[in-house]
Parts: structure tokens; C-alpha cells; sequence
């Protein structure tokens, strides 16, 4: 690693140790398989290639959700965030959607961001619980908080879990009241809501090492819906 | 009564659209209009099918808005509610005043601007067909009837999850050859149902119904334009005909049905539009069917008459209702995999139809089809009607 | 009133109709007198909800058609744990859905 000054590494937030999410994959409805692995600090600008379209995208909060993951992307590849982690879906190779969070400690998580790209397969299901998976399974946690921007889309999590009210914790995203997914509810959950088998064969694995981008047209249309009826 | 022809079909993408309901609404009508090619002949008549626009879209008197938009006024105009099956209640008012000689062209559009509220009111729109007192307020939607009646049928005629799949697969399928389709995205056994993934991919909906059994929530429109015999010669090219149509209701409660899996709605009024038309469930070529869920697209194909009872989900396992089988039902993707924007389905299946009679549905072609079906399934089957068109040789 | 559901009764020929009609479907008779639907039956079908409409928080709601021994059949919420087809059942009073402030009441079916 080059030499940091000792200004650079005073902004640095002092990082813990945290484990590597093992990959897996996955068979979606399509019969496709996603392969779901964790994202190095390098891959970010990819990643944000694919997140600028959405940035004017109101619909679904697509926009604000874009712009915060945007920012936090950015913030884990300049290293301005405590323990912050990035897991993505590749559906042969191209970007189908993105999870982040980040440790507040050895015991508690703090759920960022899950942004679908492929949709109509259940992609971001998928990818949610992963990032559950590693919060408490491999980084041993025993909760995970949670909120979202969008209520709809986040209503089916606090029902399908369920999630816990811990409303006196402000969220880091806006100081929003938190809601809480304790380890205990996860393991119920988990036969239903978390699917996906463990090593990857070598040949799918390696087909996922570069993160291809998923033509911007098709980002847009699949994310806003048809560009046809656009004014 | 006098005959009616289709002289012409179009339809917009289904899925979700930025455009505004009459937009949508005119995009459809001006392309089957442009299809038929009337040159001089004026539009006497313009019905629209639509179910929600009053409260979803906070718009009503869809017919005179219509008419404006495709600068038809003076012409007659109104629009017709029939749930689910407003589409083709629509086609069967535009044909009766074509029949009666009142009209020699009448415009059917159906359409429906679903998408514009989230998916709880969506559901509770569409959960308003139900009765308010015996069924409503117990939360029953859609789904929970559907639900409901799929166990029974299930048990009764040993129908499995693998047949529902089956028509998922075989649905989705030909959607990928359909431009018009909402989704365009097979789906396997293995992804929806065998898998372990299978529990988060297709999660349920209304046991034993999960989502890939339902459809889903679709904006679009979709047009035909009704002739009599003399426009039809003028017009030239070839003849859809409307050789029968049939309609028949049953009780408002799912529970006050005399045999709960027997949807006798759909078989009445599938008599009646094969007594009409002269011909029998085997003299079809091809069909489109109300498979607002899978499980009645297996229901639907016994109690139309092409299936005995009980036997429609083997038919489906032979594949005998795939594009290339001897029935092809839903060549269109049906409203599983093309969508149901629900004011606009019941005329969905007669521009898919009316294609597929004129040899003009490209990839999903079915070999020379002379005779055709389509059945809309309103309520939760209790009001259905049934159409029969054929090709005339020139 | 929320201690009962009600059918009508057919004043000519004791057909109940439940829900109410105006007309009677047997005879055509237009008078009709209250009757309770209650009592016990057997669970004629069912399904676990989980589409639901917005006033409901739960995972998923378990809903039923039930034909109860004097033939009438009923549509409401089962609370049974372990719910199969045929299984014996019985009626009861409670609240099925909260619109806002108020609760409505309606057709419950526990294990008989």
C-alpha cells in the first residue's frame, strides 16, 4: 500500500476487522444464475457508472436512493467510512443490483442501501438477505438496523421478516426512527427469505470477476419503466 | 341480425407507461384505425372499456373524452364498466349496435392506467368487485378468492403446483415472442418451483397460488374497429368475422356458487357463443384465455368445452396447448406474462386474435388458424363473456 | 349490532340468502326476515393470504368459505392452526378489519 501521510490517515476512520463475505449463487425464476460477491474498493467507479442515470429518477425513489448510495460508495472507496461493506449481483457477468451497510460494532449493523437494476426477479429479495446473511452470520452481529426510503418497498420487509420498532435509535440515513432485525428472527427467516449455495463453481465465479455495466438505456427503462410515453 | 366483421386491431405496449390514460386510450384506437384503413368511411360509434378510471385516475365519461382526442364528435360514445370484463362487454355492445344496423363502425377500446397508485391500493381497487358486506371486509381480494378456489380445484382433479407452472412457463414463453407483452422473460421449473431458491423467487400470494401464478399490474390499451357486411366488401382484405358472442353471470359471493370449482359462468356463455357461431370447442384453432391466474387458465380451458373436467392440466402436460400443439391457448403470453391493464384485456385478446387470423402474429403465428376463442372473466367468474371469430376465405 | 351476521330469510319459502338479496332466488318473493348465520360446519376451502390490502400489518391473513351444517355457507378469517379441508368448525363474532378508527366485526370459524 503507497504511504498516507499522517493529515490523510487522521480522516481515516480506524477499521475493524471484518471477514469476506464468501460468494454464492444463485438460480433466479429466469433459471439465470446470479452469483452474489463482495465488492473491492477499486470496482466502485463501475458501480457508480451504473447508479449516475438513476440520479433524476424520481420514480420509486430511485433518485434518493441513488444519491446516497452514490455518496457512500464514494465514501468506502476513499476510505471516509467506518466498516462499511458493498455486496453485488451479477447476473453472466453484468451488474443486476447492490447492497451496502456498514459494522457500528461487533454487535450491531447499520443496513445502508439495496439497489435493483435487473428487475422482475426478485434481485434486491436476494441481495437484502445477504447483506442479512453477513451482518449475522459471518461478521456474528446480533442485529441489524434497518430503514428505508421508500414505504412501500420497505413495508414488505417489515411484514415478510419481521422486523422489530426500535424507534429511539436515530438511523444514520436522516436520523430516521429504526427499525431492528434481531439474529433470532433472521434464523426463522432464513428457509424462506435467504437462498443461494456455497462455493461457487470456479467457471461462474470467474465470470463474475469484472462487473460489466448493463446498457444505460436498459438501466433507465428497466428501473423508470417504458422510455416510450416519455413526453 | 347482421353480421359484424373485425376490420382492424392495434394495441400499445403493456407494462408500465408514462403516458396518461387517454393517451393511451388514443395510441391504440389510431393504430387499429390506421389497420382497418377506412380512408372516407366515418366512425359511427366509440366504446371504451375500462374499470378504474373514476378512482384511480380520478377521471370519468372516458367515451366523449375519446372521441375528442381522435376528433370523431359527432359520433355516438359512451363507456362500459363489466369489471374484468369490460373488454370484451364492450366489444359485445360495439357489435350489437353493428348487428342491429344502428352503426356500420364503431371504435372498442379498452384501457387502463393501473400503475399511476402503488400496489396496496391497486389491490384494494381491484379487491372492490368483491361483496362489500359477505366478502370485502374480511380482506378478501382478488388473489384470496382465487386462492380459495384453486385449493378446491386442486384437490378435487388432482392438479399440482407443477401444472400452475406449467402454465407460467408455457405463458411467459410466448410472451418472449410477443413485442407487446408487459414481460418479456422465460422462467423455469427449476427458478419458480423445484429449486430451494424457488421459495424467494416465487414467494406466496394466496396459498397455493404464489407470484408467478398471478399476474401482474400493467398500464395499455387496445383497440378493434367493428364493421358491418357493406364496409367489410368496401374495406376489401381479409374477413375477420364475429361469429358468435356469449355472456353469462352468477352469484356475487364466491361462496354462494352452487358447485365452487365449477365456473359455470364461463361455461353458459360459452355455449351460447358456439350455439351462436354454429360450431363446437373443436372446430377452434386457437384461444385466448383469462389466465388472471394460472389456475384459470386450466379451469377455464374444461369449462369452455375443450377439455372434459378434470382433465384440462393434463392436456397442458401433454402439451397440447403450447404454440406448436393441436390447442394453442394464449399464444399472446396471456395475461400472466402480457399483462392485464383491465379495461383493456377483454380487447386484448381479440387484437391478438384477430392477428393471429389474418396471419399477422410473426413469431408467434399459429399455423392456419381459421377459428378462434376468447374468454373475459369478470368478477371473480361471475360475469363472463365469450367470443368465437372467424377468418372468412375471401 | 356488531354480535351477529345476518342472512335473509325468504318469508314465502325459507331460503336464506345470505349475503342479503332484494328478490329471493327460489321463489321471487320480496319479503324477507333476519336470520343469524352462526352454528357450527366444516371448512369448504381456504388460503393464507399474503397480498393484503392496506389496513392489514399482519404476514399474512388465513381466510376461508365455510358450509355450515344447515347447508348456508359463509366466507370469513380462520383461526385454526393447522387448517384442513373438511375440518369441523364453528362460528363466532370477532374483529376481521380496522378501517381508520373503527373496528369491524365479522365472521370468525374456530376448530369445533
Amino acid at each position: 500500500m503507497a504511504h498516507i501521510s499522517e493529515l490523510e490517515a487522521s480522516l481515516r476512520p480506524p477499521a475493524m476487522e471484518m471477514p469476506p463475505y464468501p460468494p454464492k449463487v444463485i438460480t433466479l425464476a429466469s433459471g439465470e444464475e446470479m452469483v452474489v460477491r463482495q465488492v473491492e474498493r477499486d470496482e466502485v467507479p463501475t458501480l457508480l457508472e451504473a447508479i449516475y442515470p438513476l440520479l433524476w429518477v424520481e420514480r420509486d425513489f430511485y433518485d434518493i436512493v441513488g444519491a446516497r448510495l452514490f455518496g457512500e460508495l464514494l465514501a468506502y472507496k476513499r476510505y471516509r467510512v467506518k466498516d462499511e461493506y458493498v455486496l453485488a449481483g451479477m447476473i453472466d457477468g453484468v451488474l443486476a443490483g447492490m447492497v451496502n451497510g456498514r459494522l457500528v460494532d461487533g454487535k450491531t449493523g447499520m443496513s445502508y442501501h439495496t439497489l435493483t437494476i435487473r428487475r422482475g426477479l426478485r434481485v434486491g429479495s436476494h441481495l437484502f438477505a445477504a447483506k442479512m446473511e453477513y451482518h449475522i452470520e459471518h461478521c456474528g452481529q446480533e442485529e441489524v438496523l434497518i430503514v428505508a426510503e421508500s414505504p412501500i418497498g420497505f413495508r414488505r420487509w417489515m411484514i415478510e421478516y419481521p422486523l422489530e420498532k426500535r424507534f429511539e435509535v436515530q438511523h444514520e440515513l436522516g436520523g430516521v426512527p429504526s427499525w431492528v432485525l434481531p439474529s433470532a428472527t433472521y434464523y426463522n427467516a432464513k428457509p424462506r427469505l435467504v437462498a443461494g449455495t456455497r462455493p461457487v463453481p470456479a467457471e461462474l465465479l470467474k465470470s463474475a470477476e469484472t462487473i460489466m455495466l448493463p446498457a444505460e438505456e436498459t438501466v433507465v427503462r428497466q428501473v423508470a419503466g417504458e422510455k416510450e410515453g416519455k413526453e | 341480425m347482421n353480421p359484424v366483421y373485425i376490420a382492424g386491431a392495434g394495441m400499445t405496449k403493456f407494462g408500465r407507461s408514462e403516458w396518461s390514460l387517454i393517451r393511451l386510450a388514443s395510441e391504440a384506437s389510431r393504430s387499429a384505425l390506421h389497420h382497418a384503413n377506412l380512408g372516407e368511411i366515418p366512425v359511427d360509434g366509440v366504446v371504451v372499456a375500462n374499470m378504474g378510471a373514476a378512482r384511480v385516475n380520478k377521471q370519468t365519461a372516458l367515451g366523449s373524452a375519446l372521441v375528442d382526442q381522435l376528433a370523431l364528435y359527432p359520433a355516438a360514445a359512451e363507456a362500459v364498466e363489466n369489471g374484468p370484463a369490460s373488454g370484451a362487454s364492450a366489444f359485445k355492445v360495439g357489435c350489437q349496435a353493428i348487428a342491429s344496423g344502428m352503426a356500420d363502425v364503431v371504435l372498442v377500446t379498452g384501457v387502463e392506467r393501473m400503475r399511476v397508485v402503488n400496489g396496496l391500493e391497486g389491490t384494494d381497487f381491484v379487491a372492490s368487485l368483491s361483496h362489500p358486506e359477505a366478502e370485502y371486509i374480511y380482506g378478501v381480494t382478488l388473489p384470496a378468492l382465487a386462492g380459495m378456489f384453486a385449493r378446491l380445484f386442486m384437490d378435487r382433479y388432482g392438479v399440482e403446483r407443477k401444472h400452475l407452472a406449467m402454465v407460467a412457463i408455457k405463458n411467459h414463453l410466448n410472451a418472449t415472442k410477443n413485442p407487446y407483452a408487459h414481460i418479456q422473460q422465460a422462467v423455469t421449473m427449476e427458478g419458480i418451483l423445484t429449486l430451494p431458491e424457488a421459495a424467494v423467487n416465487n414467494p406466496p400470494i394466496a396459498e397455493p397460488l404464489h407470484m408467478f401464478d398471478c399476474c401482474p399490474v400493467s398500464d395499455g390499451a387496445a383497440s378493434v374497429v367493428l364493421v358491418s357486411e357493406d364496409v367489410a366488401s368496401r374495406l376489401g382484405g381479409p374477413k375477420v368475422r364475429v361469429a358468435g358472442i356469449g355472456q353469462a353471470t352468477d352469484t356475487h359471493a364466491v361462496h354462494d356458487r352452487e358447485d365452487p370449482t365449477d365456473l359455470k359462468a364461463v361455461r353458459l356463455a360459452s355455449e351460447k357463443a358456439f350455439a351462436m357461431a354454429g360450431l363446437a370447442p373443436s372446430d377452434i384453432d386457437v384461444a385466448e384465455l383469462h389466465d388472471a391466474f394460472t389456475i384459470l387458465e386450466i379451469a377455464e380451458s374444461e369449462a369452455a368445452g375443450f377439455f372434459p373436467r378434470g382433465e384440462g392440466h393434463k392436456a397442458l402436460e401433454r402439451g397440447e396447448t403450447a404454440l406448436d400443439g393441436p390447442l394453442p391457448i394464449n399464444p399472446s403470453g396471456g395475461l400472466k406474462a402480457k399483462g392485464h391493464p383491465v379495461g383493456a384485456t377483454g380487447v386484448a385478446h381479440l387484437v391478438e386474435l384477430t392477428w393471429q387470423l389474418r396471419g399477422e402474429a410473426e413469431a408467434r403465428q399459429v399455423k392456419d388458424a381459421k377459428t378462434a376463442y376468447a374468454c373475459n372473466f369478470g368478477g371473480f367468474g361471475n360475469n363472463v363473456v365469450a367470443s368465437v371469430l372467424q377468418r372468412e376465405a375471401k | 349490532m356488531s354480535d351477529k351476521v345476518y342472512g335473509a330469510k325468504c318469508t314465502s319459502c325459507g331460503t336464506v340468502s345470505y349475503p342479503m338479496r332484494a328478490v329471493c332466488p327460489n321463489c321471487r318473493n320480496e319479503t324477507f326476515e333476519r336470520v343469524a348465520i352462526e352454528g357450527e360446519g366444516k371448512v369448504l376451502t381456504f388460503t393464507d393470504v399474503y397480498a393484503l390490502a392496506i389496513d392489514y400489518e399482519t404476514r399474512y391473513l388465513r381466510l376461508a368459505i365455510v358450509e355450515l351444517d344447515s347447508g348456508q355457507r359463509a366466507t370469513g378469517q380462520l383461526l385454526a392452526d393447522d387448517p384442513k379441508l373438511g375440518m369441523r368448525i364453528k362460528t363466532t363474532i370477532g374483529v376481521v378489519r380496522e378501517q381508520g378508527e373503527s373496528e369491524i366485526h365479522g365472521l370468525q370459524f374456530v376448530p369445533a
